[in-house]
Protein backbone atom coordinates (compact mmCIF):
# COMPACT_ATOMS: atom_id res chain seq x y z
CA UNK A 1 0.00 0.00 0.00
CA UNK A 2 2.39 2.29 0.54
CA UNK A 3 4.16 1.41 -2.44
CA UNK A 4 0.84 2.43 -4.44
CA UNK A 5 0.98 5.63 -1.95
CA UNK A 6 4.00 6.58 -4.13
CA UNK A 7 3.03 5.52 -7.53
CA UNK A 8 2.38 8.85 -9.59
CA UNK A 9 4.35 10.99 -7.58
CA UNK A 10 6.77 11.49 -4.33
CA UNK A 11 5.55 11.71 -0.68
CA UNK A 12 6.85 12.80 2.61
CA UNK A 13 5.80 10.50 5.65
CA UNK A 14 2.64 12.40 6.88
CA UNK A 15 1.96 12.41 3.30
CA UNK A 16 1.86 8.32 2.73
CA UNK A 17 -0.12 7.73 5.97
CA UNK A 18 -2.99 10.19 5.01
CA UNK A 19 -2.40 8.58 1.57
CA UNK A 20 -2.36 5.00 2.69
CA UNK A 21 -5.88 5.97 4.87
CA UNK A 22 -7.68 7.42 2.13
CA UNK A 23 -6.63 4.22 -0.41
CA UNK A 24 -7.65 2.09 1.86
CA UNK A 25 -11.15 3.98 2.57
CA UNK A 26 -9.85 4.55 6.14
CA UNK A 27 -9.55 0.55 6.80
CA UNK A 28 -5.78 1.44 7.63
CA UNK A 29 -4.48 3.80 9.83
CA UNK A 30 -0.04 3.19 9.09
CA UNK A 31 1.21 4.57 12.51
CA UNK A 32 4.59 6.48 12.25
CA UNK A 33 6.87 3.87 14.29
CA UNK A 34 5.58 1.10 11.66
CA UNK A 35 5.50 3.28 8.83
CA UNK A 36 9.10 4.33 8.87
CA UNK A 37 10.13 0.53 10.27
CA UNK A 38 8.06 -0.23 6.12
CA UNK A 39 10.09 2.53 4.99
CA UNK A 40 13.35 1.08 6.29
CA UNK A 41 12.91 -2.38 4.66
CA UNK A 42 11.78 -0.75 1.40
CA UNK A 43 15.20 1.25 1.00
CA UNK A 44 17.00 -1.77 2.07
CA UNK A 45 15.54 -3.62 -0.89
CA UNK A 46 15.91 -0.60 -3.27
CA UNK A 47 11.97 -0.18 -4.16
CA UNK A 48 12.05 3.47 -2.80
CA UNK A 49 14.52 6.11 -2.71
CA UNK A 50 14.95 9.31 -1.03
CA UNK A 51 13.22 12.21 -3.86
CA UNK A 52 13.98 15.28 -1.97
CA UNK A 53 14.39 16.70 1.28
CA UNK A 54 12.75 20.30 3.34
CA UNK A 55 12.58 21.97 5.54
CA UNK A 56 8.75 22.93 6.61
CA UNK A 57 8.57 25.22 9.60
CA UNK A 58 11.73 24.06 11.15
CA UNK A 59 10.83 20.61 10.73
CA UNK A 60 12.41 18.41 8.53
CA UNK A 61 10.01 16.81 5.62
CA UNK A 62 11.45 13.99 3.27
CA UNK A 63 10.28 13.01 0.08
CA UNK A 64 10.13 9.51 -1.29
CA UNK A 65 9.84 8.07 -4.58
CA UNK A 66 9.66 4.47 -6.19
CA UNK A 67 12.72 3.02 -7.91
CA UNK A 68 12.85 1.50 -11.39
CA UNK A 69 12.63 -1.76 -9.33
CA UNK A 70 10.02 -0.49 -6.71
CA UNK A 71 7.65 0.37 -9.91
CA UNK A 72 8.35 -3.16 -11.24
CA UNK A 73 7.40 -4.61 -8.46
CA UNK A 74 3.95 -2.82 -7.67
CA UNK A 75 3.17 -3.52 -11.32
CA UNK A 76 3.68 -7.35 -10.89
CA UNK A 77 2.14 -6.97 -7.40
CA UNK A 78 -1.08 -5.31 -9.18
CA UNK A 79 -1.72 -7.95 -12.19
CA UNK A 80 -1.48 -10.57 -9.80
CA UNK A 81 -3.95 -9.03 -7.38
CA UNK A 82 -6.19 -8.12 -10.39
CA UNK A 83 -5.60 -11.36 -11.97
CA UNK A 84 -6.73 -13.27 -8.34
CA UNK A 85 -9.88 -11.18 -8.49
CA UNK A 86 -10.85 -11.53 -12.04
CA UNK A 87 -10.56 -15.10 -11.42
CA UNK A 88 -13.39 -14.65 -8.00
CA UNK A 89 -15.68 -12.68 -9.76
CA UNK A 90 -15.75 -14.54 -12.97
CA UNK A 91 -16.51 -18.13 -10.49
CA UNK A 92 -18.85 -16.30 -8.25
CA UNK A 93 -20.86 -15.06 -11.62
CA UNK A 94 -20.63 -18.97 -12.72
CA UNK A 95 -21.60 -19.96 -9.25
CA UNK A 96 -24.66 -17.54 -10.06
CA UNK A 97 -23.62 -15.14 -7.10
CA UNK A 98 -24.76 -11.91 -6.72
CA UNK A 99 -21.23 -10.06 -6.26
CA UNK A 100 -21.52 -8.23 -9.87
CA UNK B 1 6.95 24.83 28.68
CA UNK B 2 4.09 24.69 26.24
CA UNK B 3 1.82 21.31 25.74
CA UNK B 4 3.64 20.63 22.33
CA UNK B 5 7.15 21.54 23.78
CA UNK B 6 6.25 18.54 26.26
CA UNK B 7 4.86 16.28 23.60
CA UNK B 8 7.83 16.28 21.63
CA UNK B 9 9.83 15.94 24.40
CA UNK B 10 8.24 12.83 25.24
CA UNK B 11 8.31 11.55 21.70
CA UNK B 12 12.08 12.72 21.85
CA UNK B 13 12.41 10.14 24.81
CA UNK B 14 10.53 7.50 23.00
CA UNK B 15 12.96 7.45 19.97
CA UNK B 16 15.77 6.40 22.25
CA UNK B 17 14.51 2.84 21.80
CA UNK B 18 16.04 3.29 17.89
CA UNK B 19 19.50 2.63 17.07
CA UNK B 20 21.14 5.45 17.45
CA UNK B 21 22.21 5.35 13.32
CA UNK B 22 18.90 5.37 12.47
CA UNK B 23 18.05 8.38 14.80
CA UNK B 24 20.85 10.31 13.20
CA UNK B 25 19.51 9.39 9.75
CA UNK B 26 15.51 9.77 10.14
CA UNK B 27 14.93 10.99 13.78
CA UNK B 28 13.98 14.52 13.07
CA UNK B 29 12.23 12.82 10.47
CA UNK B 30 10.14 10.71 12.05
CA UNK B 31 9.28 13.59 15.03
CA UNK B 32 7.79 15.85 12.54
CA UNK B 33 5.74 12.87 11.15
CA UNK B 34 4.69 12.44 15.29
CA UNK B 35 3.88 15.95 15.37
CA UNK B 36 1.77 16.46 12.25
CA UNK B 37 -0.11 13.26 13.50
CA UNK B 38 -0.74 14.52 17.17
CA UNK B 39 -4.13 16.66 17.57
CA UNK B 40 -3.01 20.45 18.98
CA UNK B 41 -4.44 19.55 22.32
CA UNK B 42 -2.08 16.32 23.57
CA UNK B 43 0.64 16.94 26.06
CA UNK B 44 1.78 13.59 25.84
CA UNK B 45 2.38 10.45 23.57
CA UNK B 46 -0.66 8.38 23.75
CA UNK B 47 -0.22 4.56 24.62
CA UNK B 48 -0.47 3.42 21.02
CA UNK B 49 1.59 5.39 19.51
CA UNK B 50 4.60 4.56 22.64
CA UNK B 51 3.86 0.97 22.00
CA UNK B 52 4.33 1.16 18.62
CA UNK B 53 7.44 3.27 18.27
CA UNK B 54 8.80 1.06 21.20
CA UNK B 55 7.84 -2.20 19.12
CA UNK B 56 9.20 -0.36 15.98
CA UNK B 57 12.70 0.76 17.80
CA UNK B 58 13.79 -2.70 18.87
CA UNK B 59 12.82 -3.99 16.15
CA UNK B 60 15.15 -1.76 14.05
CA UNK B 61 17.75 -3.00 16.43
CA UNK B 62 17.66 -6.73 15.84
CA UNK B 63 16.56 -6.69 12.10
CA UNK B 64 18.32 -7.92 9.61
CA UNK B 65 19.61 -5.44 6.97
CA UNK B 66 20.20 -7.69 4.19
CA UNK B 67 19.35 -6.38 0.99
CA UNK B 68 16.27 -8.69 -1.00
CA UNK B 69 18.91 -9.36 -3.70
CA UNK B 70 21.51 -11.12 -1.13
CA UNK B 71 19.02 -14.21 -0.82
CA UNK B 72 21.81 -16.76 0.64
CA UNK B 73 23.02 -14.24 3.05
CA UNK B 74 19.02 -13.76 4.10
CA UNK B 75 19.00 -17.77 4.31
CA UNK B 76 21.46 -17.87 6.30
CA UNK B 77 20.45 -15.71 8.84
CA UNK B 78 16.77 -16.97 9.00
CA UNK B 79 18.36 -20.03 9.70
CA UNK B 80 20.71 -18.93 12.38
CA UNK B 81 17.53 -16.84 14.44
CA UNK B 82 15.57 -20.31 13.92
CA UNK B 83 18.66 -21.76 15.53
CA UNK B 84 18.55 -20.03 18.31
CA UNK B 85 14.81 -20.44 18.87
CA UNK B 86 15.16 -24.12 18.64
CA UNK B 87 18.23 -24.17 21.47
CA UNK B 88 15.99 -21.64 23.96
CA UNK B 89 13.15 -24.28 23.01
CA UNK B 90 15.46 -26.85 24.06
CA UNK B 91 16.47 -24.95 27.03
CA UNK B 92 13.39 -24.56 28.58
CA UNK B 93 11.89 -28.04 27.94
CA UNK B 94 14.85 -29.37 29.25
CA UNK B 95 14.52 -26.64 32.84
CA UNK B 96 10.25 -27.52 32.80
CA UNK B 97 11.59 -31.42 32.67
CA UNK B 98 13.74 -31.17 35.20
CA UNK B 99 11.74 -32.18 38.33
CA UNK B 100 10.73 -35.51 36.52
CA UNK B 101 13.89 -36.68 34.74
CA UNK B 102 16.01 -36.24 37.97
CA UNK B 103 19.01 -33.81 38.85
CA UNK B 104 21.46 -36.66 37.21
CA UNK B 105 19.29 -37.03 33.98
CA UNK B 106 19.22 -33.23 33.82
CA UNK B 107 22.48 -32.66 34.39
CA UNK B 108 23.70 -35.34 31.40
CA UNK B 109 21.46 -33.39 29.13
CA UNK B 110 22.50 -30.03 29.69
CA UNK B 111 26.31 -30.70 30.20
CA UNK B 112 27.57 -34.12 29.72
CA UNK B 113 28.22 -36.82 32.42
CA UNK B 114 31.96 -34.83 33.83
CA UNK B 115 30.36 -33.15 36.23
CA UNK B 116 27.78 -33.74 39.22
CA UNK B 117 24.29 -33.32 38.53
CA UNK B 118 23.58 -29.59 40.43
CA UNK B 119 27.05 -28.47 38.99
CA UNK B 120 25.92 -29.62 35.28
CA UNK B 121 22.78 -27.90 35.37
CA UNK B 122 23.96 -24.98 36.35
CA UNK B 123 27.00 -24.59 33.73
CA UNK B 124 24.17 -26.49 31.09
CA UNK B 125 21.40 -23.53 31.45
CA UNK B 126 24.64 -21.12 32.08
CA UNK B 127 26.24 -22.55 28.39
CA UNK B 128 22.80 -22.50 26.64
CA UNK B 129 22.01 -18.88 27.23
CA UNK B 130 25.72 -18.49 26.10
CA UNK B 131 24.57 -20.39 22.97
CA UNK B 132 21.56 -18.52 22.14
CA UNK B 133 23.38 -15.13 22.86
CA UNK B 134 25.87 -16.49 19.95
CA UNK B 135 23.59 -17.60 17.51
CA UNK B 136 21.86 -13.95 17.75
CA UNK B 137 24.94 -12.37 17.43
CA UNK B 138 25.69 -13.92 14.91
CA UNK B 139 22.64 -13.25 12.91
CA UNK B 140 22.72 -9.92 13.74
CA UNK B 141 26.30 -9.69 12.60
CA UNK B 142 26.14 -11.58 9.49
CA UNK B 143 22.96 -10.03 8.61
CA UNK B 144 25.24 -6.50 9.05
CA UNK B 145 27.19 -8.39 6.15
CA UNK B 146 30.42 -7.86 8.74
CA UNK B 147 33.54 -10.42 7.22
CA UNK B 148 34.14 -11.28 10.36
CA UNK B 149 31.02 -12.46 11.44
CA UNK B 150 30.80 -14.43 8.85
CA UNK B 151 34.56 -15.68 9.72
CA UNK B 152 34.22 -16.62 13.56
CA UNK B 153 30.63 -17.88 12.31
CA UNK B 154 32.67 -20.93 10.30
CA UNK B 155 34.73 -21.77 13.56
CA UNK B 156 31.76 -21.76 16.00
CA UNK B 157 30.82 -24.37 13.58
CA UNK B 158 33.47 -26.51 13.97
CA UNK B 159 33.79 -26.30 17.60
CA UNK B 160 29.78 -27.47 17.62
CA UNK B 161 31.06 -30.15 15.51
CA UNK B 162 33.62 -31.63 18.16
CA UNK B 163 30.13 -31.53 20.15
CA UNK B 164 29.04 -34.06 18.30
CA UNK B 165 31.13 -36.15 19.66
CA UNK B 166 30.91 -37.85 23.38
CA UNK B 167 28.34 -38.78 26.17
CA UNK B 168 24.53 -37.68 25.23
CA UNK B 169 21.41 -39.00 25.93
CA UNK B 170 18.70 -39.54 22.97
CA UNK B 171 17.05 -36.00 23.44
CA UNK B 172 20.38 -34.52 23.61
CA UNK B 173 21.99 -36.24 20.14
CA UNK B 174 18.97 -35.42 18.64
CA UNK B 175 18.76 -31.84 18.86
CA UNK B 176 22.70 -31.40 19.13
CA UNK B 177 22.62 -33.33 15.78
CA UNK B 178 19.63 -30.92 14.75
CA UNK B 179 21.56 -27.89 15.42
CA UNK B 180 24.56 -28.65 13.99
CA UNK B 181 22.33 -29.13 10.55
CA UNK B 182 21.40 -26.39 10.90
CA UNK B 183 24.64 -24.55 11.20
CA UNK B 184 25.72 -26.67 8.40
CA UNK B 185 23.48 -25.01 6.36
CA UNK B 186 24.02 -21.44 7.51
CA UNK B 187 27.50 -21.83 7.17
CA UNK B 188 26.96 -23.28 3.58
CA UNK B 189 25.14 -20.14 2.57
CA UNK B 190 27.52 -17.80 3.96
CA UNK B 191 30.32 -18.97 1.88
CA UNK B 192 27.96 -19.20 -1.74
CA UNK B 193 29.57 -17.38 -4.03
CA UNK B 194 26.03 -15.48 -4.62
CA UNK B 195 26.91 -14.40 -0.47
CA UNK B 196 30.49 -12.77 -1.51
CA UNK B 197 28.89 -9.24 -3.01
CA UNK B 198 27.45 -8.45 0.37
CA UNK B 199 30.72 -9.51 2.52
CA UNK B 200 33.09 -7.50 0.60
CA UNK B 201 33.87 -3.98 2.01
CA UNK B 202 31.93 -0.97 1.08
CA UNK B 203 30.34 2.49 1.68
CA UNK B 204 27.16 2.81 3.87
CA UNK B 205 24.79 5.68 2.44
CA UNK B 206 22.74 5.84 5.98
CA UNK B 207 21.67 3.79 8.41
CA UNK B 208 23.14 0.40 7.29
CA UNK B 209 21.88 1.21 3.75
CA UNK B 210 24.30 -0.83 1.64
CA UNK B 211 25.35 1.19 -0.91
CA UNK B 212 27.03 -1.48 -3.73
CA UNK B 213 25.44 -1.96 -7.03
CA UNK B 214 27.24 -5.22 -7.15
CA UNK B 215 24.23 -6.55 -5.24
CA UNK B 216 21.81 -5.32 -7.99
CA UNK B 217 23.26 -7.80 -10.36
CA UNK B 218 23.11 -10.81 -8.68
Amino acid sequence: MILTALANSSQHGYGIITDVQEISGGRVRLRPGTLYTALDRLRTDELIEVDREEIVDGRLRRYYRLTPTGTKRLGVEATRLQTHATAALTRLRLAGGTAI
Amino acid sequence: MTDRANLERGYRRLLAWYPSAFRRENGEELLTVLMSCAPESQRRPGIAASVDLIRSGLWMRLRPTVPRAARTVRAAVRLMYAGAAVTTLSLIGTIISLPFIGHKAAGLRLFGDSQPGAVAITLGIVSGVILIALWLWMARANGQGRNWARILSTVLFGLATLHLFGNKDVVQLVFVVATWLVGLAAVWLLWRPSSNAFFKPRGFTQAGHVADSSLRSN
